[in-house]
């Protein structure tokens, strides 16, 4: 038995601490909650409106995820948030009537006080000190009130940390429709169900604003391939991807082909990349041919290398018809290859269902849909919240198996056998039928199919 | 980990699927036979096939899927040796965790090796996983597994109570997952595991809220922060295709039928007991003779009933269609006459009832889902939280962390 330090000698030394560069797509979190997206760039001025504005040098080298407090446009780290435990009081809120005015400090007063450069705690000591009713407020009321004006005062921001995690959340947040109401349950599940590993190689659909991508790529981690199918000409913008910040090993193993130049049939219409002449006119020709040539292989390699199959998964998060992909694509895969398909609508899932269950191509596909529940935790505080993602979308999962006609169903063998004992049972003579191998099975590929279908029942 | 290669050798650890609720794992073994309800197949046999073929048993009693082992199979096929982890939470805390290719983790306890295979997967051969077991036959049974599937490089299992007795390493992983009856009592001890030089991260897995409390007090203390707590689910849909709905049309012909047969009856017995009265009182059984309905209708209230009926039966069905319109006119006519006879009713309902069916056009069979009765309703609260690395935050009082340190220069602000 291993005792000790382990194997921690096999590990590769500290790799480098990943920091915020010039020219990352940053995710600021602002007091309000609000995100704000924006990409860094050297000896500029960052402003985040009403909650100040900072040297963008100052975050250049930093590591993700800290927060800090704008002072003169400089940047100061803040000490982490701790759970505050809050005292039990008796207080209610019996004689608290709301509509009354409780607080005499005016709007315009507070921008005076805020433009004079009256810190934010001063000005909210100053709001609780000329309430009317803030002792008469419960204890976890007054911690509500002062998180509230913090929210709306303070000039502080925290850098989000760029994981597949956050990334995917800020989406889901902004806009769940472009993500094709793939919640971070939903892609875990997808990534996970697609066994994606370095080194292996995939194919994907990903119509989802590239956030599938980004979770292979990530998952990958500069090993192996990722094959995307598009419908658009040039190589399609992935946004999800740029939030990642990889670098660049991690995406230079990404191709895009088209549904023109992914089809076997198809020859690409290329521009000719050698001049018609023979010869360059000058040497902006000549650069300009040259980089024709390459883009022109490049497409050549990555369509001799889909159809040369063999992949290891596919992921499809597509609008187009999710079938059609399969028939298309499933040519590729390897046999006992993971394929995932989510999409927003149950309707579309399950109709690809009963469609791919009567191919024995696809092994036992099955529909399902993630759940995810967050909490508030908070000392003597915690339930589930009030307000939550409704869908996370549909899941489907299949395994492309080698069908073979010839294996005979345990349910064929039961109906030849019982066929063989009538037949036997009527006349005296024996009857071929039970050796004759030339006989074609009864019922072809169906005793999955039965059992699928009885423990659905 | 597992064979990539694209046929199966001798020695593999394949995946026999047989059915969907019977999958299990078979390491190939020359000279080894597997039997199983769905037929007898030999080791040999399997060599050289390619993964995901189908096999036919060599007794023709049924076939096999062979398939290459995935993290996410062995869950589905693995000997239980205590209550497992399944794919939303592994899944759910790979993603929060940040478990990518080259990462550092720590595990305690191992358990039946779920999370461990899906992990050592994810983090490839650049990343490490130290697992942890209190269990000692659990252990050494986790161990020689890990072996078996080529993983000894990547993960390294050690046999002990991590609570009581912390970990083999400082200063070294990313994240640490804890699934264990106590996890409070691990907490500082994975903080001392987790690197200083960068965010780090924990996840605690436990099934009741009052575990959750005493962690997140325990993270608290330690100095963690953003803690948050999630439940992940899966919600499997069972899909059925169905062959269209039944039609309230279809009902209301049926029910018209019916009502138009029993009224025939009732007119028969009273067309049967007015001449029974008629002729005479002795001929028993005499009602049911079909020839009795020949006896014109000479109730007066009859026909007006009648009448009254189909004419209510009409209204019901205005939306339908101009064929069986149609129909219903020639029934509703033949009807209207008032000495017409009971059983000719009956044929005019009768007839419209196929043509009916026949001319609906919604008669598309139509894929259904919904959730199974019973599913799993939860597993276990997944409690999150962060370690920000201390050497870049300034110290304060209120945070009782050991950054007994340097005093923390300001280096943020003047970091070029």
């Amino acid at each position: 038995m291993d005792v000790g330090e382990g194997s921690s000698k096999n590990v590769t030394e500290s790799s480098e601490i990943p920091t915020i560069q010039v020219g990352h797509t940053l995710l600021l979190r602002l007091p309000s909650n609000e995100i704000k997206t924006l990409r860094l760039e050297k000896d500029s001025s960052i402003s985040l409106g009403k909650f100040g504005s900072f040297f963008s040098n100052e975050l250049v080298g930093q590591p993700y995820g800290l927060s800090y407090n704008i002072v003169d446009k400089k940047l100061k780290v803040l000490p982490p948030k701790t759970l505050q435990e809050v005292e039990d009081t008796d207080a209610t809120n019996e004689l608290i009537s709301d509509g009354q005015a409780v607080q005499p400090l005016k709007t315009d007063e507070i921008e005076k006080l805020k433009k004079s450069g009256v810190a934010a705690e001063e000005i909210i000591k100053m709001q609780i000190e000329q309430h009317a009713n803030f002792s008469l407020k419960t204890e976890y009321s007054k911690e509500k009130y002062k998180k509230r004006k913090e929210a709306k005062f303070s000039k502080s921001f925290s850098v989000v940390v760029p994981t597949l995690f956050n990334v995917c959340e800020y989406w889901f947040n902004k806009d769940s429709s472009r993500l094709r109401d793939i919640r971070i349950d939903s892609l875990s599940q997808i990534l996970n169900l697609a066994s994606i590993r370095p080194g292996g190689r995939y194919l994907a659909v990903d119509d989802a604003s590239g956030i599938v991508v980004a979770g292979i790529l990530e998952r990958l981690g500069g090993r192996g391939r990722l094959i995307t199918i598009c419908d658009v000409e040039s190589p399609p913008a992935y946004p999800c991807v740029t939030h990642m910040n990889f670098k660049k090993e991690t995406t230079a193993l990404l191709s895009s082909l088209n549904w023109a130049t992914a089809d076997e049939e198809y020859t690409p219409i290329v521009p000719p990349s050698e001049p018609a002449s023979g010869k360059y006119r000058s040497d902006a020709q000549k650069s300009r041919m040259n980089k024709r040539k390459m883009l022109n292989t490049a497409l050549n390699k990555t369509r001799e290398e889909l159809f040369a199959g063999e992949f290891d998964g596919l992921i499809v998060a597509s609008q187009y018809e999710p079938f059609e992909i399969l028939e298309k694509l499933t040519a590729y895969l390897a046999g006992s290859a993971s394929i995932v398909v989510h999409g927003p609508n149950v309707q579309i899932v399950t109709n690809l269902q009963a469609r791919l269950r009567e191919i024995p191509t696809y092994l036992a596909p099955a529909v399902s849909e993630p759940w995810l529940r967050r909490y508030q935790i908070l000392p003597m505080r915690t339930h589930p919240m009030m307000n939550t993602s409704g869908s996370g979308g549909f899941i489907l999962h299949t395994i492309k198996v080698y069908d073979d006609p010839k294996a005979s169903s345990v349910v064929a063998h039961r109906l030849k056998v019982k066929k063989a004992r009538v037949e036997s049972d009527m006349s005296t003579t024996p009857t071929p039928s039970l050796q004759d191998s030339s006989e074609p099975p009864v019922v072809e590929s169906k005793p999955v199919d039965i059992k699928v279908s009885s423990c659905e029942e | 980990m597992w064979s990539t290669a694209r046929t199966v050798a001798e020695g593999d650890l394949v995946i026999v699927w047989l059915t969907r609720d019977v999958i299990q794992p078979l390491v190939i073994t020359s000279g080894k036979e597997l039997n199983t309800k769905f037929g007898y197949y030999r080791h040999e046999d399997l060599i050289g096939v390619p993964y995901g073929s189908k096999i036919g048993s060599r007794n023709g009693k049924g076939f096999i899927h062979l398939l290459r082992p995935t993290p996410e199979l062995w869950t589905l096929a693995l000997p239980h040796r205590t209550q497992i982890l399944y794919l939303a939470d592994i899944a759910f805390v790979t993603s929060w965790l940040d478990i990518k290719p080259g990462s550092r983790v720590i595990e305690a306890g191992t358990g039946s090796g779920s999370f461990s295979h899906s992990t050592a997967r994810t983090i490839g051969p650049t990343g490490h996983l130290w697992s942890y077991e209190f269990h000692e036959t659990r252990a050494s049974k986790a161990k020689e597994e890990f072996t078996r599937h080529g993983m000894s490089d990547t993960v390294t299992l050690t046999h002990r109570n991590v609570c009581k007795d912390g970990f083999t390493v400082t200063d070294t992983v990313d994240a640490v997952f804890l699934d264990l009856p106590a996890p409070w009592e691990a907490i500082p001890h994975a903080k001392t595991a987790l690197r200083k030089d960068r965010i780090t991260r924990i996840c605690c897995f436990s099934p009741c809220m009052e575990q959750v409390q005493r962690t997140v007090t325990a993270l608290n203390d330690a100095g963690f922060t953003e803690i948050t707590m999630y439940e992940s689910l899966i919600r499997p849909h069972q899909v059925e295709t169905l062959d269209s709905l039944p039609s309230i049309r279809v009902a209301n012909v049926q029910l018209k039928e019916s009502e138009a047969r029993r009224e025939a009856k009732r007119l028969r017995q009273i067309a049967s007991a007015h001449r029974d009265g008629l002729t005479s009182s002795s001929s028993g059984g005499g009602k049911r003779k079909r020839g009795d309905d020949t006896t014109p209708i000479t109730d007066l209230q009859q026909p007006k009933a009648e009448n009254s009926t189909l004419e209510v039966a009409e209204d019901r069905i205005p939306e339908k269609r101009m064929k069986t319109e149609q129909e219903e006119n020639v029934e509703i006519s033949n009807s209207q006459t008032p000495l017409s006879k009971a059983e000719d009713i009956v044929i005019a309902v009768d007839s419209i009832t196929p043509n009916d069916s026949s001319s609906s056009e919604s008669h598309q069979p139509i894929n259904v889902s919904k959730a199974f009765p019973e599913v799993r309703g939860h597993t276990s609260y997944l409690t999150f939280a962060v370690l920000l690395p201390p050497n870049y935050i300034p110290s304060t009082t209120t945070s009782a962390a050991v950054t007994s340190t340097e005093a923390t220069p300001e280096v943020d602000t003047t970091t070029s």
